[in-house]
C-alpha cells in the first residue's frame, strides 16, 4: 500500500467515526456546533500525528507485553505537554482549544492508531496515517455538527442560515440529537457500501 | 520470573522518564501561565468596570481580592469580585463588576471547562449581558422563579453562575454596609 493510500483510507474507507466507531465520546460531546467541531478536529489531528510519530519511533524499545500501558503513558504525557506549552506561549489559542484537550486524552482513536498502526509501521507511513485519520475524524465531526447546528439552532458557524420562521428542533443540539444524527449517517454509509 | 521483573523495570523506566519530562516542562511553563492568568484577570477587571481608573483591595472572596474601583475624580465607581462555584463539570469563575448601589454592571466568565456546545456557551456575550443591571433579589434563573433565561441544556451551569454572583453580591453588601475594617473571610457557600 502506498503512503497516499495510508492517508486517504482514513477519510472514507476506514473513517474512524462512521466505520470504526472509535472516539464517539468527544464526537457526541462537541458536535453541537461547527465551530467546536473544527476546534476538536484540529486538536485531535495534531495530537494524533505526533503520538503516531512518537510511538513509531520508540516501538522497538517496548516489549510487546507491556505496549498498551506504555502507549497510554506516552500519549497522556504528550497531551499534557501540549496543554501546558500551549497555555504558556499561545494563551489565545489555548482559550479556544484548551477545552478539548482533556477530551483528547480519553479519545480512543489515538490509542487505537498507536496499537493498530504506528506500533507496526515505519515513521513516514505513521505520519500519513495520523493525518488521514485526523482529517477523517474532523470531517465526520463537521458533517454531524453541520446537521445538528442547522436543525437545532438554524445557524451555521454561528450565522443564521434559515429564515426566522423556522422553529429550531431543540433535540438536535441536545445529546439525543447526536445519537440520532450519527446513527442515521452510519446507516446511510452502510447502505451505500452494499 | 526474571522476564516479568524486566517488564516491570521497563515500565518503571518509561514512567520515570515521562514524569521527569512533565515535571521539567511544568517548572518552565507554570510561572508563565500564572503571569498570563494574572494579566487576564486584570484585563477582565477593567472590562467589567470600565469607569474605574484605580483599584483598592478591600476584602477577599473565593481566595480572590475584592476591589473597590475609583473613577478619575476619585469617587467610588463600583466594585469587582470573582464569583466561583462548581457547575456541571468544573469550577465556573466569573469576574463581576458591581455599581456603587450593588447592581451588576457587567460580568465576564474567566474560567470554566463546562461541556462544549452546552454549558460552555456561558462565555457568549449575549448570555453574559443577561446579568447586567440585576441586584441580588433578581439574580435567579427561570427554573427557580427568576428572569434569567437558562442556556438550552445547561440549566446547571446557568444556575451556578447566578447563585455564585448572588452570594458574592450579598457578601459585598454586608461588608460594605457595615464597613468593618478587618478582613472578613468567606463562609462556605450553601445552596
Amino acid at each position: 500500500m502506498s503512503v497516499i493510500k495510508e492517508f486517504t483510507k482514513g477519510i472514507v474507507k476506514e473513517n474512524p467515526v462512521f466505520v470504526m466507531a472509535l472516539g464517539l465520546c468527544p464526537v457526541l460531546a462537541v458536535s453541537s456546533s461547527v465551530e467546536n467541531a473544527i476546534g476538536m478536529g484540529a486538536a485531535a489531528t495534531f495530537v494524533l500525528v505526533f503520538s503516531n510519530i512518537f510511538i513509531s519511533l520508540i516501538k522497538g524499545f517496548i516489549p510487546r507485553k507491556i505496549r498498551i500501558p506504555s502507549y497510554i503513558v506516552v500519549i497522556a504525557s504528550f497531551v499534557t505537554i501540549v496543554d501546558m506549552v500551549m497555555e504558556a506561549y499561545v494563551p489565545a489559542l489555548h482559550k479556544n482549544l484548551g477545552l478539548f484537550i482533556p477530551l483528547i486524552v480519553v479519545n480512543c482513536i489515538i490509542l487505537g492508531r498507536a496499537e493498530a498502526f504506528a506500533g507496526k509501521n515505519n515513521l513516514i507511513r505513521s505520519i500519513f496515517d495520523g493525518f488521514g485519520m485526523g482529517l477523517g475524524f474532523t470531517l465526520a465531526l463537521i458533517v454531524i455538527a453541520s446537521i445538528r447546528e442547522i436543525l437545532g439552532a438554524g445557524q451555521f458557524l454561528g450565522y443564521n442560515v434559515l429564515p426566522a420562521t423556522f422553529k429550531p428542533m431543540l433535540v438536535a443540539i441536545l445529546a439525543p440529537g447526536a445519537f440520532l444524527v450519527m446513527g442515521l449517517l452510519m446507516g446511510l454509509m452502510n447502505l451505500k457500501k452494499k | 520470573m526474571k522476564y516479568y521483573l524486566r517488564l516491570g523495570f521497563v515500565l518503571l523506566v518509561i514512567t520515570v522518564v515521562a514524569s521527569g519530562i512533565l515535571a521539567y516542562i511544568n517548572s518552565l511553563t507554570e510561572p508563565i501561565i500564572k503571569e498570563n492568568q494574572r494579566k487576564a484577570k486584570e484585563e477582565a477587571r477593567m472590562e467589567v468596570l470600565p469607569e474605574a481608573v484605580s483599584f483598592d483591595s478591600i476584602s477577599y472572596l473565593n481566595e480572590e481580592v475584592i476591589y473597590a474601583g475609583k473613577n478619575n475624580e476619585g469617587k467610588l465607581a463600583g466594585y469587582t469580585f470573582v464569583a466561583s462555584l462548581y457547575g456541571y463539570s468544573s469550577d465556573v469563575k466569573t469576574m463581576v463588576g458591581v455599581t456603587p448601589d450593588f447592581k451588576v454592571n457587567k460580568i465576564k466568565i474567566i474560567e470554566q471547562t463546562e461541556t462544549p456546545g452546552l454549558g460552555a456557551n456561558c462565555t457568549k456575550p449575549e448570555f453574559q449581558s443577561l446579568f447586567e443591571g440585576r441586584n441580588e433579589t433578581v439574580m435567579l434563573v427561570d427554573k427557580d422563579g427568576g428572569e434569567i433565561v437558562s442556556i438550552t441544556g445547561a440549566t446547571i451551569t446557568t444556575r451556578t453562575i447566578a447563585n455564585s454572583i448572588r452570594t458574592g453580591l450579598k457578601f459585598l453588601k454586608e461588608i460594605e454596609v457595615q464597613s468593618e475594617p478587618e478582613e472578613i473571610h468567606r463562609e462556605e457557600v450553601t445552596e
